[in-house]
């Protein structure tokens, strides 16, 4: 087996992703255990610990969400443990229950919560900010702005959770959790203290009056820490020549020092990885600055602190950030540029480029050749044909997110994890229309059971399809409850949706292979005639291994994937399995008509058995 | 005051400004293995003792979709995103692509292109082959079009088609690594019949761009 890429002994030098320094500084801090749900552009942190888990005695899972991920850090640093638990920005809405009582208990062993945000929300519904979760939760909020400073600054955040009994945030961007650069690895520390329960119920039980007394203590230990971090040695001052001063977090750092070589301006720079609290004493020190510039993605958080403290303080300085800085989307060099151009009165110039040609076709992602999400797209839709309805399409997140695209649309909204049936619940309710609900197999698990026992226990008329491909393929085929194997792959219980749907009085189950057309199509219109008979809620489970993960397996295994091809003397050419099925795999020749590309082609044929004409079939070996 | 960290010196000083730094974008179709054209060039730039960032963006964008890696590399700080008009070199492994990336590029920048169209399924209107290279061309780059795919066959699968482009990237000298940093790494990585035909790709790669360059110069 190769070496896992975060393995290794001191002194060595390798090239890592922002995600993999953050576990191998977890490693080097002595972690016993880590948990997460993946989520873009979160997953790597987790993915190369479970790499590690056995060589270095650490407890490492794929939580079934968030939240409960969370909640099993918070456990485990009340054992003495030090911990680390990773999301997406998202992912700590899901977890935010807990974060706002852990931000008034504190901890006993470190608690490292990784927030992995995506501004210009790359893979996300959203490009919230959660240093803002820092403010409201009172948790301190720290970001790393190299990756060999992802992995020295988590490493170091343990020694400061412990030592002021605060968990910690520490907040990465897409920029940085997905860019590698070269990493020198330090000392690994292997779990070795003792477990021990830290029993404490006025600290841990949040009933009156204790919480108040919490609340003041914790604002107290945010004061204590806010002094220490003055001299923390991971915020840093790049001494300039001019009155100006620019303060910066994060990646955007690397931003700005292209940007100032490129103006030839000499201003001071800040770069701040405690970005709250804001150290007061290096905040009064940029404020004697005639002019500040704070250059930070997304929300204003360093700005508005660094105003509040002027205010407080009196002081002079004129502070620009928002009104010379996007608050939408990413920064980069050049927007860093021409802000800092503006408030210093240079002129900026944007750089000679080559053109791009205009109107080029856009290349959203699709669904991959063989996909099971795709037949069962189509067959839904011709049962609705059948069944002349024109259903409200729920939809929720996942690689089958996709059908929102043409020529499937079958997105009607995707809001957030379980929401397609929640959501779903209120329009259900309302709508002549029936409501059918498409849900993945993971997203089931994280967040949909909730609604669906709604569904049962309030009576409403709902058809949930759970696009069941037995893995969180998205994030890159993660194991989840129901598929029967843990990290590692070894054994582990498997709880079946169908089981699940049962369990809370469900009466509509059916399961259906995701590949016969047919059988799906007909199952989904007895399914519409239920709902709309009994008022009640149906549930398909339409079920296929991801096509990407199985067409591996079976590489791996030396099978042949044997693919179709269009008989030209039979194809009438009516363009079903072309425009209609729409797979990757199918494309139309010059002449108009349809082929298969043999190197995409799974060989799954499902095209085979759609085609009216019967023209396809395997290609001969 | 203590200070709250080393104070670094202005500009230069221990490296933190990069005096010089070199920019390259790897544009193609998701499934293609530009991650791995990232990889390879941002471990052997890194073994060099160079500053690296390979810039990926992970999860949607796999599924077929458009995929851009971007490779800064230089003596001090280098940032994960490379703007317009910044990039020393595009590498383009798809028409279409490459096309879209061209304004990433410098005034007299290179592009390497694979001479392979894949329009997006279901999309409406697809310039040509023709138009796009015009296009490519046109854009006052010094172009290197290759037919990657067929040299990746003729080295012993498609699959090597990055490979193919590595070497051909290497061919411009623009990257400060040698065909043989690039085979050392493979060695790594690779055994037996698919190094066998990683390494040939790399070499079919490299010689087609430095005929071409040859050609030109006759010419």
């Amino acid at each position: 087996m190769p070496k896992a890429i975060i393995s290794g002994n001191a002194g060595e030098r390798k090239l890592l992703l922002g995600n993999e320094a953050i576990a191998r500084g977890a490693l080097e801090a002595g972690i016993s255990a880590a948990a997460a749900y993946p989520g873009t552009p979160s997953t790597e942190i987790i993915e190369s610990l479970v790499d590690v888990a056995g060589e270095y005695g650490i407890y490492v899972e794929w939580s079934t969400n968030e939240k409960v991920a969370l909640e099993l850090g918070i456990g485990v640093s009340m054992m003495g443990l030090r911990s680390l638990v990773a999301m997406k920005h998202v992912g700590l809405n899901v977890a935010s229950d807990p974060l706002m009582s852990l931000g008034y208990t504190g901890v006993i062993g470190g608690l490292v919560i990784v927030t992995a945000d995506d501004p210009n929300a790359h893979s996300s519904q959203n490009e919230q900010d959660n240093r803002l979760y820092g403010i409201h939760a009172n948790i301190p909020v720290f970001e790393p702005s190299t990756v060999q400073e992802a992995k020295d600054l988590t490493k170091a955040l343990f020694e400061v959770s412990e030592k002021f009994q605060l968990s910690v945030i520490l907040r990465t961007t897409t920029r940085l959790s997905h860019s590698r650069s070269p990493v020198v690895f330090g000392e690994v520390t292997r779990p070795s203290r003792d477990a021990s329960f830290h029993k404490n119920p006025e600290r841990w039980a949040l009933l009156p009056p204790y919480n108040l007394v919490k609340h003041r203590e914790v604002l107290e230990r945010l004061k204590k820490l806010e002094e220490y971090l003055s001299e923390f040695r991971f915020n840093s001052v790049v001494k300039g020549e001019d009155n100006v001063a620019v303060v910066t977090s994060g990646i955007t750092y690397n931003y700005v020092l292209e940007a100032v070589e490129e103006l030839g301006v000499k201003p001071t720079i800040y770069k701040l990885s405690s970005v709250f609290p804001l150290p007061r004493k290096i905040a009064l020190e940029i404020l004697n600055y005639e002019k500040v510039i704070v250059v930070e993605e997304l929300e204003p958080v360093i700005e508005w602190q660094l105003k509040i403290i002027g205010y407080e303080e009196k002081t002079g300085a004129e502070i620009y950030g928002k009104t010379v800085f996007p608050r939408v989307g990413e920064l980069n060099k050049e927007l860093a540029k021409a802000g800092i151009a503006a408030v210093t009165g240079i002129e900026y110039k944007p750089p000679e480029a080559a053109l791009s040609p205009p109107g080029l076709p856009r290349r959203p992602p699709v669904l991959c050749p063989g996909c099971g999400h795709r037949s069962t797209y189509y067959a839904v839709k011709l049962a609705a044909q059948r069944a002349r309805v024109k259903p409200i399409y729920a939809n929720d997140i996942g690689c089958y997110t996709l059908g929102f695209y043409p020529p499937y649309e079958m997105a009607d909204f995707t809001w957030s994890m379980g929401s397609s049936i929640g959501i779903g619940l209120g329009i259900a309710r309302f709508s002549k229309e029936p409501v059918i609900a498409f849900i993945g197999d993971s997203t089931f698990y994280h967040a949909g059971i909730p609604a669906l026992i709604n569904a049962v226990y309030n009576k409403t008329p709902l058809l949930v399809i759970v696009m069941d491909n037995s893995i969180t393929a998205m994030t890159g085929h993660q194991p989840h409850p129901g598929s029967g194997v843990g990290p590692s792959g070894e054994s582990r219980p498997q709880i079946k949706i169908e089981d699940v749907a049962r369990a809370v009085g469900v009466k509509f189950v059916e399961v259906v292979d995701a590949y016969d057309v047919t059988i799906v199509r007909d199952t989904v219109q007895r399914a519409l005639r239920y709902i709309k008979e009994t008022g009640e809620v149906a549930v398909i489970v339409s079920r296929r291994p991801c096509a990407l993960l199985d067409v591996r397996n079976r590489r791996r295994r030396g099978e042949e994937i044997r693919p179709y091809i269009i008989d030209e003397a039979k194809c009438i050419n009516c363009g079903i399995c072309v425009d209609k099925f729409a797979c990757p795999a199918i494309v139309r020749e010059n002449s108009g008509k349809p082929r298969i590309l043999a190197e995409l082609c799974v060989g799954c044929g499902v095209c085979a058995s759609i085609c009216p004409a019967k023209a396809i079939r395997p290609a001969m070996g | 005051m203590r200070l709250y960290m080393s104070c670094e010196s202005y500009p230069t000083g221990d490296g933190v400004i990069s005096m010089a730094r070199k920019s390259i974008v790897v544009a193609g179709v998701g499934g293609q293995g530009l991650i791995t054209i990232g990889g390879v060039l941002g471990e052997a730039l890194s073994e060099k003792g160079f500053n690296v960032s390979v810039g990926e963006v992970h999860g949607l964008s796999q599924r077929g979709g458009s995929v851009v890696v971007f490779l800064k590399y230089g003596d001090g700080s280098v940032s994960p995103i490379v703007t317009t008009g910044e990039a020393d070199l595009i590498i383009g492994l798809e028409l279409i692509e490459a096309a879209r990336r061209l304004q990433l590029a410098r005034k007299g920048g290179f592009v390497i292109v694979n001479d392979f169209l894949l329009p997006p399924p279901a999309a409406g209107k697809v310039p040509s082959r023709e138009e796009l290279l015009k296009s490519i061309r046109g854009s006052g780059l010094n172009d290197f079009v290759i037919d990657a795919n067929g040299l990746a066959l003729k080295a012993g699968s498609e699959i090597a088609v990055n490979m193919v482009m590595i070497g051909a990237s290497l061919a411009t000298r623009v990257i400060d690594v040698s065909v043989e940093d690039i085979e050392r790494i493979l060695t790594r990585r690779f055994k037996g019949e698919l190094l066998r035909i990683n390494l040939e790709a790399l070499k079919l790669g490299y010689e087609e761009v430095e005929k071409k360059r040859y050609s030109s110069q006759v010419k």
